[in-house]
């Protein structure tokens, strides 16, 4: 809308420079004529009255007059010019104007095409051209629709050039339609912002579009709406246990001692789920913010995956789980928050325990690649094991492997949270290898920590 | 003491365990399946007069089962409730269309679910009465 306004400001101000060049080109031209031509007239008159009346001034009179003629048009010519000037100051002026809105247009980020209108393309910025495929900068006045659609551009880049010439035709102040169409290969959602130019009463001489890319925006929108459907439906799962747990104990409806305490016990065991739910939701929130206070220094792996053994090994013994450990190593201390690589510790652990059958096995490893400066954990399980389809979304927030969602309760979100800990607070990586029947392996990698560290 | 057998189908243990004690309580025999699949065998298999379903199962959705029971000669007539804790996880149309008597929220009391299986089973009666 505004570059066009410029553009049009621009066109009219050279017309109305050129226009007023030519009338007062015409007037001095008519006024000078018409200026000798009366002294002329009245010389010729003068002349003769005065030679037949014996008199002989004419030649001062005339003198006088042509004078004054003089004089006035002087004055003309320097008005003349001064509007001259005026003008050349606004052509300037506009011409300084069209630069400048040209190069916000090229600096835009959205793409910006301006047509007039015949439809035909007036400007269009580097971001246009990339998204249509054109050269932006020698196609103007060429018809849109053989520019932007055509047979080759797909229904979503004609479904924008319809959009743009109905929008014309119709009058449109401004319209706007989100418009899926494929950016340089990828799908991408487009916010197509169509404004229709008004020249003299109230014509359409053309038409401004603005495609912003609300791709990524649409994007995170959706993965909120399924963090916050996950979050409810996780949150809602214990909930719903201890509400109706509750309402039968109220109502009576749990008719002896064991059942009551049964009932309890249960209430109790959801409210704890709900609690350690909530904590990884904000542990999960507060790394990936930022806003977690970590307090790396030098530990031990060893140390604490014994300390994390001794809080697992009674669940193990429970299913007749043998855990076999890990070779003690000389120097394996990495830089890293005690806390959260002891949950990374835990949570691997328990899951391990989780999907390895009665009387399976769980092999913990420890190695230090001194070359790489890295401490490698592995934890190994002779567990249910997670399809090949599957495992690259194991650390995924909410995910959950279909298969193996009944072997044991779960919230999708304990593998987000290792991998959170040990990738985003503490730049090392995790890695999982699996076999359906046969077991899983799931480990990390931290750096280890360096002579500066540990004597810090 | 109403009569009827109910096939409550849920992968949370502690919810099939609860309603289970309610509808006895109440004169209903239970019969109970931890997932969709295991869910439309019994219901083959028994015939319930009624089946409660949770929404999200493993294996085979809520949706999925009573789509399969609808197309299913022996269970095609077979009343369901669904649970469900996501928020309009089912469109009002995707109800009718599956003729899904009734959607209940989780948390869910296990008295209105009770009330639910009354009327249902109840209405079900009084047209096949006349």
């Amino acid at each position: 809308m505004f570059l066009s306004s410029v553009t049009n400001l621009y066109a009219i101000i050279i017309s109305v420079v050129a226009a007023a060049g030519a009338i007062l080109f015409a007037w001095y031209r008519i006024r000078l004529t018409g200026g000798i031509t009366s002294i002329i007239k009245e010389l010729k008159t003068n002349k003769t009255s005065r030679i037949e009346s014996g008199e002989s001034k004419i030649p001062n009179e005339l003198s006088g007059a042509i004078n004054d003629r003089f004089d006035d048009n002087s004055n003309y010519i320097a008005q003349l010019q001064k509007q001259i000037k005026d003008l050349q100051m606004q052509v300037r002026l506009s011409q300084g104007q069209k630069r400048n809105t040209e190069a916000i247009i090229y600096g835009i980020r959205d793409a910006v095409i301006v047509v007039d209108e015949f439809d035909k393309l007036l400007m269009a910025n580097e971001a246009a051209g990339k998204l249509f495929n054109f050269d932006y900068k020698n196609s103007q006045h060429k018809p849109v629709s053989e520019l932007l659609g055509g047979e080759n551009a797909g229904t979503g880049k004609n479904e924008f050039v319809n959009f743009l010439c109905h929008s014309r035709e119709g009058k449109v102040r401004h319209i706007r339609r989100e418009i899926e169409f494929s950016n340089e290969g990828r799908p991408g959602i487009f916010d197509c912002i169509v404004s229709c130019v008004y020249g003299e009463q109230e014509r359409v001489c053309g038409v401004v579009a603005v495609l912003h890319d609300i791709t990524r925006e649409k994007e995170v929108s959706q993965l909120k709406t399924d963090f916050v459907n996950h979050v409810s439906h996780e949150l809602k799962t214990p909930l719903a246990s201890i509400s109706a747990y509750s309402e039968m104990l109220v109502d009576g409806e749990a008719n002896d001692e064991q059942t009551r305490k049964e009932f309890y016990a249960v209430i109790q065991s959801q409210a704890e789920r709900l609690n350690r739910l909530i904590e990884d939701i904000l542990n999960t929130s507060r790394i990936e913010s930022g806003l977690i206070k970590i307090e790396k220094k030098p530990v031990s792996l060893t140390i604490l995956i014994e300390q994390q053994l001794q809080m697992i090994r009674g669940y193990a013994e429970e299913k007749d789980i043998k855990i076999i450990g890990q070779k003690p190593i000389v120097f394996d201390q990495v830089y890293a928050d005690k806390d959260m690589i002891s949950q990374v510790i835990v949570n691997l652990l328990s899951n391990a325990v989780k999907y390895t059958p009665r009387g399976g096995t769980i092999k913990i490893g420890t190695e230090v690649d001194e070359t790489a400066g890295l401490a490698r954990v592995s934890i190994t399980d002779t567990g249910v094991g997670i399809p090949k389809d599957e495992i690259e979304h194991v650390f995924d927030k909410f995910y959950r492997v279909d298969a193996n969602k009944k072997q044991a309760k779960g919230t999708g979100l304990g593998l987000n949270l290792v991998k959170q800990i040990v990738e985003k607070a503490h730049n090392g990586r995790v890695f999982v290898t699996s076999e359906p029947g046969v077991g899983s392996t799931f480990g990390f990698e931290l750096p280890l920590a360096t002579a500066e560290t540990v004597n810090a | 003491m109403a009569e009827g057998k109910v096939l409550v189908a849920d992968d949370e243990i502690h919810i099939i365990h609860v309603v289970t004690i309610k509808l006895r309580n109440n004169g209903y025999e239970v019969i109970s399946a931890e997932d969709g699949v295991k869910a439309f065998a019994l219901a083959c298999a028994e015939k319930p007069d009624i089946i409660v379903t949770d929404y999200q199962m493993p294996g085979m959705t809520g949706l999925e089962l009573v789509r399969k029971l609808r197309q299913n000669e022996t269970t095609k007539n077979i009343p369901v409730i669904m649970l469900t804790a996501r928020g309009f996880a089912v469109e009002d149309k995707e109800q009718e269309e599956l003729e899904i008597s009734e959607l209940l929220s989780k948390p869910f009391s296990p008295k209105e679910l009770l009330r639910s299986i009354e009327d249902i089973l109840y209405q079900r009666q009084v047209t096949r009465n006349k």
